[in-house]
């Protein structure tokens, strides 16, 4: 948080200070015209003598953000400008002392791990803007190639070789860090969350072109090889690699503008990553130059913070981090290969499932791919990509979705107004829908609070789609069929099955609302938001979930076949029609297959949690001043404002839960049964290929994830086989407290589970 | 109360409510107490934010010989506006005890006369942030009632996370659902 001056509207008076003290200086003149002066001072003085010490005279508009932004002066914490007896207020380190090779590779080893520390979040005050180097470079702020040196007015005498290379280090870095800045402030993230792109009103070589800063680097490396001799291969070499990293990291940079290719946009990586281990190998030839870093620069920054410590990771962890970063620099490029819409979805999925999860800088890239310019991987319209998933998911060779639409003039025509109708329709869902994207490209705990705020965008999507749907029929002169919703089993009078419409577009939205639910929930998992005690009823509430979303695939299903054979029956089926209802029909095969697994194995999980609760082995704390019922209330707060599916009440929830109406031993063999159950689903995932799994160009990591969660299964088997065991070991009388008594459990941090949403409790017999 | 009796507390500890005349025996010592796990101190103003208008939501645990310092917390409790209706929530900003005596339960009764005290003034709940490092302050607060709502993303200047703690005292209003936000934001003193 950024600190400002002391507000105005507050008069705290000192508490171990008089007000003679105050008496000094006598006050200024202020003569002007217009301008009458009244000296208020004596006032002023009377007034605070009336207050304590720690009285408090502040507005209504005093928040606490003001009261946090206050400054102390003269605590060296707070005032920039304290100093220690004996202080110099600047540093008085000497940037033109000669340096060795070992000290230049010292020095650009320790800029690495600031650069990192930037990109984890950390402000350049505390991280880059610590190099004495780099502030000589950029202050006064140079405008030409020339300028941008630590030494300036060099007359014409030639640069010293080391310092050569330094500055040319340096150059680089600096326009690698302006771009990453741009990139990252043009996208969606958290400023002082994700990063922070404060430069202190230092410019990182903004109007330096970056071609006259990449032949300061090439001249560099030639003046490297050059000096082989004097300074040994091996610190020539090693010096050469970091300057290459800096050259290919601005090639890289420059390249990802483009957003096709991928396969040449990645070559500067694949060059940073082989340099990287190089780097790596090599930095034992370097000698740190700890006094060319330090924080007293800060107070030359515009900023009112008082110097901070510098924030510097170790060379191991630089080592590791950037290591990931040039792999997924690498693998974020494949997202433009696009496929199909589904595919997209997993791939951004699963990219951002990783863990550790892609620094900013990547995930702001991932963005501008999907994003920039409103044109999406560089090549599509959003509305290609919105109509390639409704084809996917709903409307298959469908009329609705025919371009020929779009000219059609005469407005009496169907298509006319089915033209209009659907655009009215993508104009309302398409943002929604790509915020689906955009959500998932923040960190991990943004991306569970941004969903909670976008299903209850979808249930009006949802809502509206409707409405389109029901013009829609009309235009289509769609014949309503029988279909009757599992949930609701109310036969009509006449024994028949109630009649339906297919309601493609509001299916479509009520799809991804039951999805963006189910993730709420899991990455409530992932994130460690429940309690023990909770994990019975969260994963009660994602079988239910997922149990929703599996009978409203079914119906959907239902329907597309209907229009198939339909399409079949009147002739009207093309073979490219034929492949397109092939390929809905896969999707909606492995939706309710992934649906399936995901309520089987939470029901498992539910039943289990159930159990070790009643044995015992899981136990709910105290709770003096809560109940069940308010701390109900306030986990299902996101949802409670859904119309559909509805919460449940607390009532049936608790029942639902707790099920006091099953014997222990009954749970235990019907969590037996889901998790078999969910077990062959995870199987026959597990075999399908990235075209019928819609994993293009991800399918490594969800295959991954898959066989993450089949390990899961594994572990759920062998946790409810150790309870079986135990109990049906008792003798007569025993029940669940014996059988608690001879277990004991322990529920593993989600980092210590097969898979983040799977929170398997390890149980085992005592010795 | 549950810290009597403990031979490494000085007897049974005096628990007393913060009020203004207590400022200048006080204030520096619970400035001190409280910025020993601080990376950056609050000024002295934060501290006069809370004291001056909520001293009665702060309460201090002393020692019964000499009445110094080994425990405080200190809140606040207002309309919070981005709900509607508005509720009226308690954040408890700070809570602080002396290394040495800790472990014997002296925050766990701080929290509860805080808790008290809010409820005693209507609050309908009451909220507060603590570090996903932070284990025993997550199970003083989930022992007492408390939820994890949801976790903020380097919510500190230290760079770790935080989790947002809630203790409903009183049933959400249903019709009051149209806001669903988990993500009200609360500038809390990092």
């Amino acid at each position: 948080m950024s600190q400002t001056n002391p507000s105005q509207d507050i008069i705290g008076q000192p508490s171990n200070r008089s007000s003679s003290d105050l008496d000094d200086p006598a006050p200024p003149m202020i003569s002007n015209d217009g301008v009458v002066a009244i000296d208020i001072t004596q006032k002023f003085l009377s007034a605070a003598a009336t207050l304590e010490p720690g009285d408090l005279i502040k507005d209504g508009y005093f928040t606490l953000f003001e009261a946090v932004g206050a400054l102390e002066i003269m605590d060296p914490k707070m005032d920039s400008g304290c100093l220690a007896p004996g202080e110099s207020l600047d540093e008085d380190y000497d940037v033109t002392r000669p340096l060795s090779p070992s000290e230049v590779l010292g020095i650009i080893d320790q800029l690495l791990c600031l650069e990192l520390a930037w990109n984890l979040g950390y402000p350049l005050s505390q991280t880059l803007l610590t190099n004495v180097y780099i502030e000589a470079m950029l202050m006064p702020s140079p405008v030409t190639i020339g300028e941008a040196d630590f030494i300036r007015n060099r007359k014409h005498e030639p640069r010293d070789p080391m310092f050569a290379v330094l500055r040319a280090y340096c150059l680089g870095l600096l326009k690698c860090c302006f771009y990453v800045n741009e990139r990252i402030k043009f996208e969606h993230y958290y400023e002082e969350e994700d990063f922070v792109t404060n430069t202190y009103h230092r410019s990182l070589l903004d109007d330096i072109d970056r071609e006259e800063i990449r032949e300061e680097i090439m001249a560099a490396r030639r003046l490297l090889h050059s000096l082989r001799q004097d300074i040994s291969g091996e610190m020539a070499d090693a010096l050469g690699f970091r300057l290459e990293l800096r050259a290919a990291f601005l090639r890289a940079i420059e390249l990802s503008d483009l957003r096709s290719n991928p396969e040449s946009l990645s070559l500067p990586w694949s060059q940073m990553k082989a340099v990287w281990d190089t780097i790596n190998k090599s930095r034992h030839l370097g000698t740190p130059v700890p006094e060319a870093f330090s924080t007293k620069i800060q107070r030359k920054l515009a900023s009112t913070m008082p110097p901070r410590p510098i924030v510097q990771p170790s060379f191991e962890e630089t080592y590791e981090q950037f290591k990931k970063l040039f792999a997924d620099g690498i693998d974020v490029l494949k997202v433009l290969n696009y496929v199909d819409s589904q595919s997209l979805l997993n791939f951004v999925l699963t990219f951002q499932a990783q863990k550790p999860q892609p620094l900013v800088y990547i995930r702001t890239l991932l963005q501008s791919f999907l994003f920039k310019d409103m044109i999406v991987l560089g090549h599509l319209s959003i509305r290609q990509v919105v109509d390639d998933d409704l084809a996917i998911v709903v409307l298959p060779a469908s009329r609705l979705l025919d371009p020929a639409n779009d000219i059609v003039e005469a407005i009496h025509d169907p298509r006319f107004a089915i033209a209009h109708q659907m655009e009215q329709f993508r104009l309302r869902a398409a943002q929604s829908y790509l915020d689906i994207f955009r959500a998932f490209c923040q960190n991990r705990c943004r991306v569970r609070r941004t969903l909670c705020h976008s299903i209850q965008d979808w249930e009006t999507v949802q809502v509206d789609a409707e409405e389109i749907d029901t013009l829609l029929q009309h235009q289509l002169e769609e014949k309503p069929m029988p279909y009757q919703t599992p949930l609701t089993s109310t036969p009509t009078s006449s024994g028949s099955e109630p009649l339906a419409y297919a309601l493609p577009l509001s299916s479509w939205a009520y799809l991804y609302k039951l999805r963006l639910m189910e993730w709420i929930v899991q990455l409530g998992f992932e994130l460690e938001t429940y309690q023990p005690d909770e994990l019975a009823g969260m994963y009660w509430y994602l079988s239910h979930l997922a149990k929703t979303r599996a009978q409203h695939v079914e119906r959907i299903k239902v329907f597309t076949v209907q229009c198939m054979n339909e399409q079949r029956t009147n002739s009207t089926l093309t073979a490219a029609g034929e492949a397109q209802f092939t390929r809905s029909l896969e999707y909606l095969r492995v939706t309710i297959l992934d649906a399936a697994v995901t309520w089987e194995l939470a029901d498992s999980l539910c039943c289990l949690y159930t159990v070790l609760q009643r044995l015992r082995l899981v136990v709910a704390p105290p709770r003096p001043y809560s109940t069940d019922e308010l701390r109900y209330d306030i986990r299902m707060k996101p949802f409670a404002a859904i119309g559909l599916p509805e919460l449940p009440s607390f009532d049936s929830f608790s029942r639902a839960t707790a099920q006091p109406e099953s014997a222990t031993a009954d749970l235990l063999e019907y969590a037996g049964r889901a998790v078999a159950g969910a077990r062959k689903g995870y199987e026959v995932l597990a075999k399908l290929n990235e075209g019928d799994a819609f994993t293009a160009h991800s399918h490594a990591r969800w295959l991954a994830g898959t066989k993450n969660c089949l390990k899961s299964v594994i572990a759920v088997n062998i946790a409810i086989s150790t309870v079986r065991k135990v109990m049906g070991g008792l003798g007569r009388g025993e029940g669940d407290a014996e059988a608690g008594a001879r277990l004991k459990t322990e529920v593993p941090r989600p980092d210590k589970c097969y898979h983040d949403w799977w929170i398997v409790p390890k149980v085992s017999e005592k010795k | 109360m549950e810290t009597t009796g403990r031979a490494d507390l000085p007897g049974e500890l005096k628990y007393v409510q913060y009020e203004h005349s207590l400022e200048a025996q006080y204030l520096p010592a619970i400035r001190a107490l409280i910025s020993k796990d601080l990376s950056e101190p609050y000024s002295i103003y934060v501290y006069r934010y809370f004291l001056y208008q909520w001293g009665h939501l702060c309460y201090m645990a002393l020692d019964p010989v000499d009445s110094s310092l080994i425990g405080v917390i200190i809140c606040k409790l207002e309309p919070h506006a981005s709900h509607s209706p508005p509720t009226l929530r308690g954040y408890i900003a700070m809570l602080a005890v002396s290394s040495p005596y800790r472990g014997h339960g002296v925050a766990t009764a701080l929290v509860k006369m805080a808790i008290d005290a809010m409820a005693r003034r209507n609050a309908d709940e009451i909220v507060l942030e603590t570090e996903e490092t932070n284990v025993p302050a997550m199970r003083l607060y989930e022992r007492l009632g408390f939820l994890r709502s949801k976790k903020l993303h380097r919510y500190y200047l230290n760079g770790n996370s935080a989790y947002r703690l809630v203790l409903l005292l009183r049933p959400i209003d249903p019709d009051a659902a149209a806001d669903l936000s988990l993500d009200d934001i609360d500038l809390a003193p990092r």
